[in-house]
């Protein structure tokens, strides 16, 4: 009798245990995420490219005026009365010295240049809080225009002391604000919609074929167990056939190399199972009585299907559509082969671009690996997929019908 | 009387199991003939052949003659979706579609590409009311049909059937899911009906037969053993088994 009551007891323990184990395991994974990326995360991150671009200015020697240091300037920043603009000493994503603009009067001659820098000629240059300030140049009083800034190795203080004595102010050499996701933001949404467009009508065919029209037969059990073979294939045998057979297809669009159309072609094959199968469980869920009931009374085969069996088999289907959702946005090794994995700040259908998850990939394989900006992008994904599951779970008890 | 459908040497097998054995049958116009027998033997099938609704079940093989006004309706040649329409169906549960109480009396309406409102108002009063059940419900005809009892929804799938102006109705145990006060409605229903339409009847229900049919055919493993009037067959049954039967002695 006791031996049973310890032995009831040790698999108790046992399995408490192995829950509270990988419990554990997900609350560690999400608090270091947290840790490394909530400082990265910010609304600007969704709308700023992740290059940052050079802008050369050249200034048709502005004289210092007088501005006023506004009073909630961040700790560290140096303001420049002469100017009207704060720099700080920050680090890029390689943690290397930078200097942030983080105060710009609206007054301020830093945008009163002129974009010299080539492509961009003559064009107003414009300059934004949070831009990288390399080399502002001035000149002296002794008549020689001298540069001031990181290139020169001087910190913020440094920097904004010689530009306050200076007699005017020269050109400037500053850098757009980088490291934001507004690319692979755009690509994963033309890849969604490349890949459901494709998939999804197709999906819902073929469930509607196997489960309305087939016959039981060799051919269709021979059809089903293709595609639960499908489901099972690696995702990046399916990068590897995409290069091989799809690139064609895209080839005829003049597409050269990787594109969105070839990952979208590609992670349309890999979603036909999910769609296929989500579909057709929901097609199998719809009453034979409603069917006879139709058909009883005088609708064809195909008034059936549109009036009565897809309209109660659209929460499945949604189902279907949301769960391919979370499978292109999760996946990346399918699309190394066929999106590349260059990082595009303006995705083009032809052109090679980087969902997010591949954005991650891409930023973690050079040299200088960026935790900071690969844990917020983690978290951006975790947040859709969590937002897409709800909206599964929210979809099926609002559409969920008495019968 | 006139006969609506006559069955000659009707056999069908599912598979290679026969499940109706060289049927002949008569059945009278505007009159309710009803179908009895044990479980499995056979009833339910004929019916659906009637409207071809087996053409559904698969490995289903029909042979010999179904004619409706004298035309056959056993080959591949007639056209289904007429024949549905002038030979409606009830089934044994009420079922009808996850839309509103109107949407369901005009579905069939709708399939035949009727959208002239004021005639599908007209319809759909006119069937709520023959299957005595539009002052129930008129003042909510776009609530879901799923609001409704068991025998209401049960009489709205006869108005269904009805608005399609059939000349036929069949009805496949259509009262074995509802309580006895919903099953008395429906008789009474039927025997209304009876006046504009023929209607076939699968019943489990010895007394439901004797109460509201004028003709009976006993079934046995898939042969019809006898069919006369039902006071006949109930009373002076010619066959010992059709006798066994009814009065309870069968095995």
């Amino acid at each position: 009798m006791k031996k049973r009551n310890t032995q009831d007891n040790l698999l108790k323990a046992l399995v408490y245990a192995a829950s509270s184990l990988s419990l554990l395991v997900l609350v560690a994974l999400l608090s270091f995420m947290l840790q490394k990326g909530w400082g990265s995360l910010s609304l600007d991150l969704f709308t700023r490219p992740y290059w940052s671009e050079p802008i050369s200015i050249e200034y048709p020697s502005i004289y210092p005026g007088e501005f006023e240091s506004p009073t909630d300037l961040p700790e560290g920043a140096v303001f420049s009365e002469a100017y009207g603009f704060a720099l700080i000493d920050s680090t890029n994503p390689k943690k290397e010295a930078v200097l942030e603009l983080v105060y710009l009067d609206p007054n301020s001659p830093l945008n009163h240049g002129t974009n010299i820098q080539a492509g961009h000629e003559g064009e107003a240059a414009t300059v934004v809080v949070g831009y990288w300030v390399d080399k502002i140049g001035y000149m002296n009083t002794k008549g020689v225009v001298r540069s001031s800034g990181r290139i020169v190795g001087q910190n913020a203080q440094k920097t904004i002391q010689a530009l306050d004595q200076s007699v005017s102010l020269e050109n400037a050499y500053v850098q757009t604000k980088g490291g934001g996701i507004v690319g692979s933001l755009l690509a994963t949404l033309y890849l969604i919609f490349v890949s459901l467009l494709l998939a999804l009508p197709i999906g819902i065919s073929t469930a509607i074929y196997l489960n309305e029209y087939a016959k039981r037969n060799m051919l269709t059990s021979w059809i089903r167990s293709s595609i639960e073979l499908l489901t099972g294939v690696p995702s990046i045998v399916f990068g590897l056939m995409g290069v091989l057979v799809l690139f064609p297809i895209t080839a005829l669009f003049s597409a050269q190399g990787t594109s969105i159309l070839l990952g979208g072609l590609t992670l349309s094959v890999i979603l036909l199972p999910i769609i296929i199968r989500t579909t057709e469980e929901s097609l199998k869920v719809v009453p034979q009585s409603f069917r006879d009931a139709s058909l009883s009374l005088g609708a064809n085969q195909s008034q059936t299907l549109f009036k009565i069996v897809i309209p109660s088999a659209i929460p499945g289907i949604l189902t279907a559509t949301l769960l391919g959702i979370g499978r292109i946005i999760g996946e990346s090794a399918a699309l190394i082969y066929t999106m590349g994995t260059f990082v595009s700040d303006d995705p083009k259908l032809l052109k090679g671009a980087t969902s997010l998850a591949v954005q991650i990939w891409s930023i973690m394989s050079g040299d200088q690996p960026n935790f900071a900006l690969a844990s917020a992008i983690s978290l951006v994904i975790l947040l859709i997929v969590l937002i897409l599951n709800f909206s599964v779970k929210l979809l099926a008890k609002r559409f969920r019908k008495v019968w | 009387m006139e006969n609506i459908f006559e069955i000659k040497n009707l056999n069908l097998f599912y598979g290679d199991k026969q499940a109706l054995k060289n049927i002949n049958l008569n059945i009278a116009h505007n009159a309710v003939t009803a179908f009895i027998g044990p479980s499995g033997c056979g009833k339910s099938t004929l019916l659906r052949c009637l409207n071809r609704m087996n053409d559904l079940i698969p490995d289903c093989k029909v042979e010999g003659h179904i004619e409706i006004d004298g035309e056959d309706i056993v080959n591949d040649k007639i056209n289904v979706v007429d024949l549905r329409t002038k030979v409606g169906m009830v089934f044994q549960k009420p079922n009808p579609f996850p839309m509103s109480i109107y949407e369901n009396v005009v579905y069939g309406l709708r399939c035949q590409n009727i959208s002239d409102k004021k005639v599908l108002d007209e319809v759909c009063e006119n069937s709520l009311r023959k299957a005595a059940l539009w002052e129930e419900v008129k003042d909510r005809l776009k609530d879901n049909a799923y609001g409704l009892s068991g025998g209401q929804q049960q009489r709205l799938c006869i108005a269904r059937a009805i608005a399609m102006e059939p000349e036929v109705i069949l009805m496949d145990e259509p009262t074995s899911a509802l309580d006895p006060i919903a099953t008395a409605k429906i008789e009474e229903l039927i025997q209304d009906l009876k006046k504009n339409y023929t209607i076939v009847i699968v019943t489990h229900s010895m007394q439901q037969a004797a109460r509201i049919s004028d003709d009976t055919a006993f079934f046995l493993l898939g042969e019809v053993i006898e069919k006369s009037p039902t006071k006949e067959l109930f009373h002076i049954p010619k066959d010992k088994r059709t006798e066994d039967y009814i009065t309870g002695r069968f095995g």
